[in-house]
């Protein structure tokens, strides 16, 4: 930032407008939001009115360059002393003042096309909730979002904290890295039975109009040349079809797995800043997050039963800030990890590692009985219907008993542990969980029972923690008196 | 299984905490008018729905009748006995450091929120809580999950009171 000229300029800092490129990014972003327009464009020019068509679509363009470029216009952004100011808006103009003590985070986010221009988008995360498009700069030079960044860094951890310039900071070994090796392998098991099932589903009904339907023996015969081995294996046994159109399916859901991996966490990793953790990660669209380690309010180590057996983690916290771009809303530090590296970034929050043995305390059985109680009348129907119709009986009644299995299983591995301060959750036997609650960070407790729950004597204990994305933390069918105690032993720890 | 016949025991005879806890404050008798004229009101919109489809479209139908004149039996029943229930179950305690607010049988919850915790506290009154002298807590943590916690029914000068008394707690401890 230059010299300020007069004092009141020093407050509020001269008036900056966003990279004139922005004309051309913007103006591709909203032509792709107005699918609308295309569909009628698409009506027109389907029942023979080019000449209207060409012209709505002439208007639509002119009309978006001129929207953008008004908007380029009125959008102006000053950095001041102790505040960014960002007026907007064409007609009803809106004047944001974001102080930099609430400025928890600066997102960094760079499309393909905007890491071709060197542009990037800046995002000011203040942890309000609602209001998305708080305080957005849609396209502005890569360096000076930096520039931005160090500044609201620097402004927020007071003077003393000295600048670190980036280049330094990106030298220093990160704290958690992902390899193309464990990238792969990250991809492999991200591997989704949903889209296995669409895809068998889709094969079934459009395979044999689009021409690629593995599970049909004229598709094997028409793709081998005659004399192959495979296939007279495909003539000779009917299941060859079944087996090989599997085995397809299974190699497209692992492909798939693996490209959606690389395009989100390739060229992950984390590193310690100064005042939080960053983490850069993405193929296409780069983006560049800080998460304050003062905000993060809840961890979670998440696992599946084959990762967990190849001691595998993933490592999710839970911010007051909301990650964007992340479904779930909680900042993911590690897609892969093992055991040290996830206690390494633990340690990074000032908490301690997590233990390597825990002594579980379990829940009760009737958290199994009570679902088996609750399924009483699905249950019932499927053994009529076995009577009356076997083949819509059986299945019923076998996914009725797979889920009560499940949650035998889950049972299982439910427990809690008291560890300090803190409160270990482990749920789950699918998707396997431990969840970290510091207990200061417990914002209120719900003990929870219905009149199901009464009968077996168990309560649910539900823990309100602030910040965005998971949804509440609870510990499940914890014997009434038990979960009292819990219940009064984490309000000793935490106020 | 985990649990002894003791607890089953329990389970069978106590409603949970409000029996056990003699520092459980009710709130006031007036809360039971007011839920009163909220389950009129819900009653006398379904009764009106129920009674218009009966006439126009059920009158061939054996069940010709019932809605425009079943239903107002059920919600007599339910404005008489569910107020009295609800009120009975509703209760809150105030200690030096948190508040608990235990409602509900059915589905009975049990919160409690430490004073510290709490970021800004609402009373507020509507017109039919005016009308029988009550007003509603409404206790706002930074929580996602249950955020808001309510508590209905009390004297205004109460509410007034606890409000006041959580105040003096209330800091942020994230900065």
């Amino acid at each position: 930032m230059s010299a300020p000229t007069s004092p009141d300029d020093a407050a509020v800092g001269p008036p900056e407008h966003l990279h004139p490129l922005f004309l051309l990014t913007g103006l591709g972003g909203s032509l792709r939001g107005i699918a609308g327009g295309y569909v009628a464009i698409g009506y027109l020019a389907v029942s023979g009115r080019w000449g209207t068509a060409f012209f709505g679509m002439l208007a639509l363009v002119a009309f978006m360059t001129i929207g953008i470029f008004l908007y380029w216009r009125r959008f102006e952004y000053r950095v001041g002393a102790n505040e960014i100011r960002i007026d907007s808006g064409i007609l009803n103009r809106t004047h944001r003042s974001i102080p930099f003590d609430r400025i928890q985070d600066v997102d960094i986010t760079q499309g393909p096309v905007a890491r071709v221009l060197g542009l990037a988008k800046v995002k000011f995360e203040t942890g309000a909730s609602g209001g998305k498009e708080e305080g957005v700069l849609q396209a502005i030079s890569l360096k000076r979002a930096e520039d931005l960044r160090r500044l609201a860094r620097a402004r927020r951890s007071g003077a003393d904290a000295a600048v670190v310039p980036e280049s330094e900071v990106s030298e220093a070994p990160p704290i958690y890295q992902m390899t193309p090796q464990r990238l792969l392998l990250a991809g492999t098991f991200n591997f989704s039975l949903a889209l296995l099932a669409g895809l068998f589903g889709l094969m079934q009904t459009a395979g044999d109009v689009i021409g690629f339907n593995p599970f049909s023996r004229s598709f094997w015969l028409s793709i081998l040349s005659a004399g192959d081995p495979v296939r007279d294996y495909i003539l000779a046994h009917r299941f060859a079809t079944a087996a090989a159109g599997l085995i397809v399916l299974v190699l497209l859901g692992v492909a798939t797995g693996i490209v959606r991996t690389a395009l989100t966490d390739f060229g992950f990793r984390v590193d310690r800043t100064g005042v939080g953790l960053r983490r850069r990660r993405g193929l296409f669209t780069r983006t560049d997050v800080t998460l304050p380690v003062s905000r993060a309010q809840a961890a979670v180590i998440a696992s599946g039963p084959v990762k967990d057996w190849l001691r595998w983690r993933e490592f999710r916290v839970q911010s007051l800030a909301k990650d964007e771009g992340s479904k779930q809303g909680s900042h993911l530090l590690a897609p892969l990890a093992r055991d040290e590296e996830v206690n390494r970034l633990v340690e990074e929050f000032g908490w301690k590692p997590i233990p390597g043995a825990v002594t579980w305390t379990r829940v009760s059985a009737e958290y199994v009985f009570s679902l088996a109680l609750a399924l009483v009348p699905l249950i019932l129907i499927a053994i009529g219907n076995l009577f009356f119709n076997p083949f819509i009986g059986a299945p019923f009644l076998a996914g009725l008993l797979g889920v009560l299995g499940v949650r035998w299983l889950a049972w299982r591995r439910t427990g809690y542990a008291v560890d300090d301060d803190r409160v270990l959750v482990r749920t789950g036997w699918w998707r396997r969980r431990i969840t970290v609650l510091p207990a200061r960070k417990i914002q209120s407790l719900d003990l929870r029972e219905n009149f199901i729950s009464r009968l077996l004597g168990i309560a649910w204990l539900e823990f309100g923690v602030a910040g965005g994305g998971m949804t509440g933390h609870s510990i499940p069918a914890i014997p009434r008196r038990e979960a009292r105690k819990l219940r009064d032993v984490l309000l000793e720890l935490g106020t | 299984m985990a649990t002894d016949i003791e607890t089953i025991a329990e389970g069978l005879v106590n409603p949970p905490a409000v029996a056990t806890d003699p520092d459980l404050l009710p709130v006031e008798p007036g809360y039971k008018n007011v839920l009163r004229f909220r389950l009129l009101a819900v009653w006398l919109v379904v009764w009106a729905a129920g009674a218009t489809v009966d006439q126009l479209a059920f009158q061939d139908l054996p069940v010709a009748g019932f809605l425009t004149f079943g239903v107002p039996v059920l919600a007599l029943t339910a404005i008489l006995t569910a107020p009295e229930r609800i009120y009975r179950r509703l209760r809150y305690k105030l200690t030096d450091r948190l508040l608990q607010v235990v409602r509900g049988w059915l589905f009975h919850v049990d919160t409690v929120v430490p004073f510290v915790r709490v970021q800004h506290i609402d009373v507020t009154r509507g017109p039919l809580e005016k009308m029988f002298g009550v007003a509603t807590l409404v206790v706002h943590t930074a929580g996602t999950h249950n955020s808001i916690v309510t508590l209905p029914g009390l004297a205004p000068a109460r509410a007034a009171e606890i409000r006041d008394i959580i105040r003096e707690h209330v800091r942020t401890d994230f900065a």
